[in-house]
This record gives C-alpha cells, structure tokens and sequence, in this order.
C-alpha cells in the first residue's frame, strides 16, 4: 500500500510537470514584465481584428508570410488572429489582450486603444490615414425584396423586422446608425428634412421600433439573418456580397444615400515593442496599402478602394453597382462630434431614439 | 453510466485487517493512499470553488449587485434555470416512460432503442449543436419547412429546449431504469389481483416506487441542463436577452477580460449546481437506506 | 378510461361489459407506450443523427479532402489526440487511487467527499475554466509562481489537459469505487496472508479484479474528452493552429461561415464517439455481469 500511494503521487507529479514542460515550450512566450524583450527565432504577430474579416486576413496574413520569408531568408512569421465586435475587440486590447496589430472597423475604437496608452504614434497621420478598406452601408435582404427595401424610410414601415447590432459591441452597428442619420441630416431621405437633427432621431426611432435584435457582432448579426430571422439586415456591402457569392441568399439593396464605411488597421507600438516585432508589425501594415493586398481586399474580401473617389464606381465583376450619394463621417461633422453629441452623445439622436423606443 | 454508481459509493467500508506486522505497514500506505486522495481533492476541488468564490463573492453583496447590473446578466440567468426546468419536466416525463418501455416490454430492436439511448453520453456537446443546426437549420428540408411555417429552432430558445432535452434524456432514463429493475413486483401483482385497476396501480404502487428515481434523475437532468454549453452555444445564437444562456454569457465575459462579472455570475450557477448535487446525493441516500431496511 | 373491473357481477344484475377486454387495453397501452418512447427518442436522437450525416455528405468529396487538407484542422486533430491520451493516462492512475480510499478508507465526511467527487459532472465546463483561470491566469493565485519559473499553463497545452483530467475524473471512480466495495477485500487479504506485497496484490488481484468497471470508466472519459468545448474554449485562448482542439475548430468554422468544414470534422468526432459507445456498451456489460451474474 505504501508503494502504491508513494508511485500514484509521483506519477502524477512526472506527469504535470511533463504536461507544463511540453506547454511552455510552443506558446507565445516572449513577452517579459519589464525588461528587454528577447527576438524570438520564428516571430508571433497577434492580430486582433473585427468580426468580418476572417478569411481576408487569412490571405492577407499568408501573403504576407511568403513575401517576408522571400525578402528575409526564410523566416518563419506566425500570426495569430482573434476576431469579434470591433468595440469589444479594442476594449480587450485595452484590457490586457496582447495584440500587436489591431484591424478594426471605425476610427474611434482605435482610439480606445491609444487612450489605453498602446498606440504611441500619431496613427491618423499613417498612409492614407491608416484606412486599408472601404465598403458602404446596404441592406441586406430576402432573394426578390419580399418587403420592397428600397431606403431608409421604408425601414421604419410596420410589420418590417430589422436586425441590426448592438453598437455597444460592434462597430458596424454604429456605421449603420451614422449611415442613417447622415442620409436623413443630407435630405437625401424623403420625408425627412436636411440638416433636421429632430427629423434624424425620427427615423432612427422609426427604424429602432422594427429592430428585432441587436447582435453583438456584425458577424453573429449576418449570421442571425442567415438562418432565416428577421426581413432585412442592415450590414457591409461586402459582407453581403460574400454571403451572396457563397450561396446563403443575401440579396443587396443600395440605398440612395449611405455612409462609405472606413476601416482602419493601425500597430500597436506597446505590444509590438514589448513582443519585439514592431518593425514586423509595421511591415504588415504598411503591406496592406499595396496593390497587391488591395487586389486581395477586393478579391477575397468584396471591399472597395480605399480613395472614395474610385469607391462610387461600380465594379461589375465584385458585383459593385455605382454609389448614388455617398458620405464619410468627416462629410456629417467627423467621429468625435458624431459620438460626444449629435448621434451617441447623451442629447444625440440615437440615444433619443432608443429611449423613445423603450419607453 | 448510470446513477446505479452514484448509490453504490459505499457509506460503510469493510473492516481494515488488523494482525500485527502488517497494520504500521497498511497504515503507512493507508496515509501514502490518503494524501494522493486529499491532494486530488483540494488542488481539483476545494481549490477552484475557493478562487470562484472569492472572486465572486469577494466583494461582498456589492459584486453580486455589480453580476446582476451587467447587461444581459440577469436575464440569462433567468433563461438558463426556466430552460433547465422545463427540460427537467419533460425528460422526467418521457425519460420514465421510455425506461419502463425498455425494462417492461420485450420487442424487435430493444437493445438498439437502449444503445440509441445513451448515445448523448457518448456525442460531444458540439456536435449536437451541429447535428441541429443540420436538421433544423434554413437550408435543410425540415428546417426550411419549419422557417417558412414560422418556427425558429436555430437561433431561438426553442433550439435550446431540443438541445438540452438531448443531451439530458439518458441522464433520467438510466436512473429510473435501475429503479425499475429492482422493484419487486410483488405489490404491484397483489394490486391487481386486490382489482385495481391500471390507472390506480400506477398511482399508488409504481410511481411512489419510482419517485426517488424520477426526481433524482429530473434533478440530474436540471444540473446538467443548468451547466450546458456546448450543445447551446451553436444552436442558439447568443442572442443578447434572447437566448444568451449563463454558460454562455460566462464565457463571453472571461474571454472578454472580465473575470470579476463571470466570476460572480459563475459563483451563482456554481452554488445551484452544487446544491442540486447534494440534494441528489441526499435522496440517493434515503432511497439506499429505504431499500437495505 | 373506464378501469376494467374483475370482480364478479352479483347473480340478478346483467353483467358490465368493460369497454374493451383485458388483453385489448393491456396491448393498447403496451402499444401506446412504446410508440410514444419510439417516436420521441426517433425524433430526438435519431433524426439529427440523420441529418448531420446528409448535411456532411451534401457538399461531396471536396469538401473532405480539403478540410483534411487544411494544416489548422491537421493540428487540431491531433491536440485533442494528445490531450485525450495524457487525460486518460492520469485519470486512470488518479482516479483508482481515490477509488481505492473512497472504497476502503474509514474517514469522517464520506457523503460530503461523495458529493465531492460527484461534482465535476454536475458543474458547467465553464465554471471549470473559470476557476482554471482565476488561479492560473492573469491576477491569478498561482500566476507567479509558475510565470517565474516560465511555466506557461494557461493558453497552452497544461491547462487544457488539467481541465479535462478535472471534468473525466468522476467517470472512473464512479465506476471502480462501488465496484471495489462489492468486491470486498477478503481476496487481497488472502494475498496479503500469502505474502504478497501491498502493490503484488494490486497488481495480481485487485487489478484485474476491476478491470471491466475501469475499461468503462477509461471510455466514458475518453469519449468526454473528445468533446470537451467549453472549459478549453476558456483556457485555450483558441489560437488556431497552436491551442485549437477539434471541437474549437467546429466551433470556429461555424462562426466563420465555413460551415462544410465544420460538418466534415463535426461528423468524424461523432463516428469516433459511437464506436467508443459500441465500446463502452460491450465494458458496462462485462462489468454488470461481474457484479450481478
């Protein structure tokens, strides 16, 4: 009985030491506390991205991975990729998660990340101001628009079930409330005035009324659409087209006034520096602004070209028709004033909205 | 497996023997034995409850309130036990009635039926998910009939129930099922001959027999339902207020940096779970006592 | 329904003919009974069996070959190999040791150890990776100790494996400790008189002796392990290619919409699972014939 017991103890010692010998060995172990961060023979980039893009940063990162092994004699880059809300995925970083790059979908969530203290460059000046993609606003609907979607007004009609995301969690729900509310304030919406912001929360209101669920990513909104909830789900064009391109049944609906969604991918200098891969870091993202990541962005990935320019044009072979009228959040008075007071502020018209459709 | 187990974890161990050399020997591998025992337990057990709990609890009757002000918290809450409860009812149910066909009743194809049975045991959690998603799903022939005729399984609660009444229905039928075969059926005979007739024998001979049994198992089931993930997690949608289930929502704040909210909210699901248990434990053991009197 | 009487009608009344002879309603209800546990275990158990199976099938060959093509997946095959294996091997050890002492040890608190031990099978997974983490990561009690000497358990290999051993535990001493106290210790006395040594007698005639009862605790682990998602989910931090297992990779594939991907390899984690079931069915049996021939 005495050996028994001495053996079942060692045994299990031998093995959880084993067990924590073979852990350590194949995790992403170079981040010390303080001190000097050690180059790791094969580097780790940790991505942290929004809920969308899985398979474009999956090309995109393996692109890269064969160009810097061609330029750099055969080194290895391992990247690692987290995807979610984009506001739930700054929060993360924010909050500890250890990411080096971050591929989020609007400008303010990247904010949340410098606030934090781990972007210590002035990211807005980056190469085209560190937006990689484009892609505007659209409904996403049944095959033969059952419900007639044709503009933001007919959203508010009753009987229509809307999904659309929890812009808590998810960037792309605050795309979709701004594209709204940018068509509305531009007039371009019949039977709201220009520069109305009472006509604005109108809409909203009426929008909100008929939204069913709010999701907590684009992604899981899309997906929601998918197994048949809900008529209409306002989403990324190229979300759609994807959706459409792999069978699933998403028709696009343009409206006649959307907001060009604009997306940006910024280092993380704190996290790249202390992982020592910040010139990796920045080489992948100074890589996603060249013709070739561009030509994957729009293969893979259904976006439009960065210059808003060349986005309006339609693009028969992504299935891209020509934007009518379209906007950037600067053409509607820019993030900070859209989420500090016309649309997210306390007294803004999503706020008001909401809490008009709660009441 | 079978809660037959559960009884049979003895409350009255053998005499240990007691000639002379060999007892400080025994006794030496007896405390070798014990230590490995209590080391399994506290580092397994006694452990995590203590980090969940302090961590939980921690802050007093401030983190509870912090657990249930975090959106969504207290309605899944509230979804995960009304879900754990009805599957627990109606598996109660159905779970008698297919363990009394299997023990009563000889036809084509039992022992297939009886394996069938327990394959929830042996599925991983996920895959049910998927397996509904495939049947159920807007792309399949049953489920876009389903769609079309307005019933939602994937991405509504009603996918939860289907979920949880799959992965808990062995746990009910292999409790009752012991239960069954040990009954003598003496009384139940004697009923009749006496001129009862189906109905009355059922109520006052069978089911007071069985009801050990079937709670035991219904409150297996509720456990087990209160807990589940897996199966949920790809069905449901987690969906915000909807069918957002606490496993889930425990999850989401953990691998979202929130570990204080997911611990206050685990500690909650834990001390349901572990009552439940004792409470099976307890009536395990009266039933034991009952049948050895 | 009119319950039919057996008694003998008095000599100047007509007699009562019930409404349907004895033989009639007793097949009535024998029928009834039987489709109705026929139907629900059909359409629970069965029908999304048979739906995974179409929806794995649909997308043709391609969609295999890829999938078994696709590095992520190759790897995530082959850490749930591993950490299945290394779970096996400790909890085979570990779990018949506390047999062992639950079986034959006198000590205060049985029912509450009892209850102990029971409890990784009543609580959620994510309760399991939630305790995992508030003592292994970030914060965590533990998190010097191990980051000092440069031990990385969580988001890697070792927690997954202590999750795991931790939620698969209970079905092996479930199974070998009731086994051991209805086998008794007079054969190893016997050994033990004959001069064998403590572990000669474990070996020789304990061993053996529960050998079916831990074949069946050895494969209902197994088939947990396979399909353990939500307590790895949290530990894992679900790097694909590097913490990924199977289930995470389903899980992964389904929310990036490859969703042929996540049947292929759902359907082949279901496959492995019924033919340990065929397995488990075949040890539960040798061991009930053990113990009740």
């Amino acid at each position: 009985m005495k050996l028994i017991g001495r053996k079942a103890w060692l045994a299990f010692t031998v093995l959880a030491l084993a067990g924590a010998a073979c852990g350590g060995s194949g995790s992403a172990s170079a981040l010390k506390s303080g001190g000097k961060c050690v180059p790791q023979k094969t580097p780790v980039i940790t991505l942290a991205a929004y809920s969308t893009v899985y398979d474009v940063y999956g090309k995109l990162t393996s692109a890269f991975q064969d160009q810097w092994k061609t330029d750099h004699d055969g080194q290895s880059v391992i990247f690692q990729s987290s995807f979610g809300g984009s506001t739930t995925q700054a929060q993360n970083v924010a909050n500890g998660f250890p990411a080096d790059v971050v591929a989020l979908s609007l400008a303010p969530d990247v904010e949340i990340v410098q606030k934090a203290g781990l972007i210590t460059h002035d990211w807005t000046k980056d190469p085209d101001g560190a937006i990689v993609a484009t892609t505007p606003v659209v409904f996403d609907v049944r095959p033969g628009n059952p419900k007639h979607i044709a503009d933001w007004s007919d959203l508010t009609k009753a009987g229509v079930q809307i999904l659309t995301p929890d812009p808590s969690q998810s960037g792309g729900a605050k795309w979709n409330i701004v594209a709204a509310y940018g068509a509305s304030i531009r007039g371009k919406v019949t039977g709201y005035a220009a520069s109305s912001s009472s006509d604005a929360q109108n809409l909203l209101t009426g929008i909100f009324n008929d939204v069913t669920v709010m999701d907590k990513s684009a992604n899981d909104s899309l997906k929601n659409f998918q197994s048949g909830n809900g008529d209409v789900a306002i989403s990324y064009e190229n979300q759609v087209l994807t959706g459409a391109a792999g069978g699933k049944g998403d028709v696009e609906v343009l409206p006649p006034s959307t907001v060009l969604i604009q997306t940006p991918t910024v280092v993380v200098d704190k996290n790249a520096a202390a992982h020592c891969v910040l010139p990796i870091a920045k080489a992948f993202v100074q890589f996603l602004h060249t013709p070739d990541a561009q030509s994957i962005f729009a293969s893979v990935g259904n976006f439009r070209p960065i210059d808003p320019a060349e986005a309006v044009k339609a693009n028969a072979d992504l299935k891209q028709p020509a934007l009518q009228d379209v906007f950037t959040t600067d053409d509607i008075g820019g993030w900070d004033q859209l989420i500090d007071s016309t649309v997210f502020g306390p007294n803004g018209a999503f706020t008001q909205a909401l809490k008009a459709t709660k009441g | 497996m079978s809660a037959q187990a559960l009884e049979r974890i003895p409350l009255d161990p053998p005499e240990p023997p007691s000639s002379g050399r060999s007892v400080r020997r025994v006794r030496f591998g007896r405390w070798g034995l014990r230590s490995v025992a209590i080391l399994y337990l506290g580092l397994m057990v006694a452990l995590p409850l203590a980090a969940i709990v302090s961590k939980g609890f921690g802050g007093g009757v401030a983190s509870l309130r912090d657990a249930f002000s975090q959106p969504g918290a207290r309605q899944a809450l509230a979804l995960t036990i009304e879900m754990a409860a009805l599957v627990a009812l109606i598996n109660a149910v159905f779970g008698t009635v297919i363990a009394y066909v299997l023990t009563r009743y000889r036809f084509v194809g039992r022992r297939l039926v009886s394996t069938v049975v327990d394959v929830p045991f042996a599925i991983p959690t996920l895959v049910t998910g998927v397996m509904l998603v495939a049947l159920y799903g807007p792309n399949s022939a049953v489920g876009g009939f389903l769609v079309r005729h307005g019933v939602h399984v994937i991405f509504a609660r009603l996918g939860i129930l289907v979920a949880l009444l799959f992965v808990t229905l062995p746990l009910v039928v292999r409790t009752v099922q012991p239960v069954l075969l040990e009954m003598d059926r003496a009384e139940e005979e004697a009923a009749r001959v006496l001129g009862a007739g189906r109905l009355a024998t059922l109520r006052k001979v069978l089911l007071p027999h069985l009801r050990s049994g079937i709670v035991a198992g219904g409150l297996l089931a509720f456990a087990r339902a209160l807990g589940e993930f897996g199966a949920v997690v790809i069905v449901s949608g987690n969906i915000l207020n909807r069918t957002l289930t606490a496993p889930v929502l425990i999850a989401q704040l953990i691998t979202g940096f929130k570990p204080e909210e997911a611990a206050a909210i685990g500690a909650i699901l834990f001390g349901l779970s572990f009552g439940l248990v004792l409470i099976v434990e307890r009536l395990v053991g009266r039933r034991e006592r009952e049948s050895h009197a | 329904m009119m319950p039919s009487q057996a008694s003998a009608p008095a000599p100047t009344e007509a007699v009562r003919r019930p409404l349907l002879s004895e033989t009639t309603s007793r097949r009535l209800v024998h029928g009834g009974l039987t489709a109705t546990a026929l139907l629900y275990v059909g359409v629970l158990v069965v029908a999304p069996l048979v739906g995974i199976a179409v929806a794995a099938a649909k997308p043709g060959w391609s969609a295999w070959s890829a999938t078994f093509a696709d590095p992520d997946a190759r790897h995530a095959y082959l850490l749930t190999g591993v950490i299945t294996v290394e779970t096996i091997a400790v909890t085979a050890v570990l779990g018949v040791v506390v047999a062992l002492v639950l079986a034959r040890d006198r000590f205060a608190g049985r029912s509450l150890v009892s209850a102990v031990v029971n409890l990784p099978l009543a609580v959620s997974p994510v309760i399991v990776g939630l305790a995992a983490v508030l003592l292994f990561g970030r914060g965590g009690w533990f998190e010097h100790w191990f980051t000092a000497h440069g031990i990385q358990i969580i988001f890697a290999l070792p927690s997954m494996v202590l999750v795991t051993v931790f939620i698969c535990i209970p079905f092996v001493i479930r199974e070998v400790a009731p086994l051991l106290e209805e086998l008794g210790i007079e054969e190893e006395e016997a050994a033990r008189t004959l001069g064998a040594s403590p572990f000669q007698t474990f070996l020789r005639v304990t061993l053996p002796n529960i050998r079916w009862g831990l074949l069946y605790g050895v494969a209902l682990s197994t088939a947990r392990a396979l399909g353990e998602v939500g307590a790895v989910l949290i530990v894992s931090g679900t790097i694909a290619g590097h913490t990924e297992t199977a289930t995470l990779y389903v899980l992964r594939a389904f929310d990036e919409g490859k969703d042929a991907s996540g049947y292929v390899v759902a359907v082949t984690l279901a496959l492995v699972s019924i033919l340990l079931l065929a397995g488990i069915e075949i040890f539960k049996r040798k061991e009930e014939k053990l113990v009740s021939p």
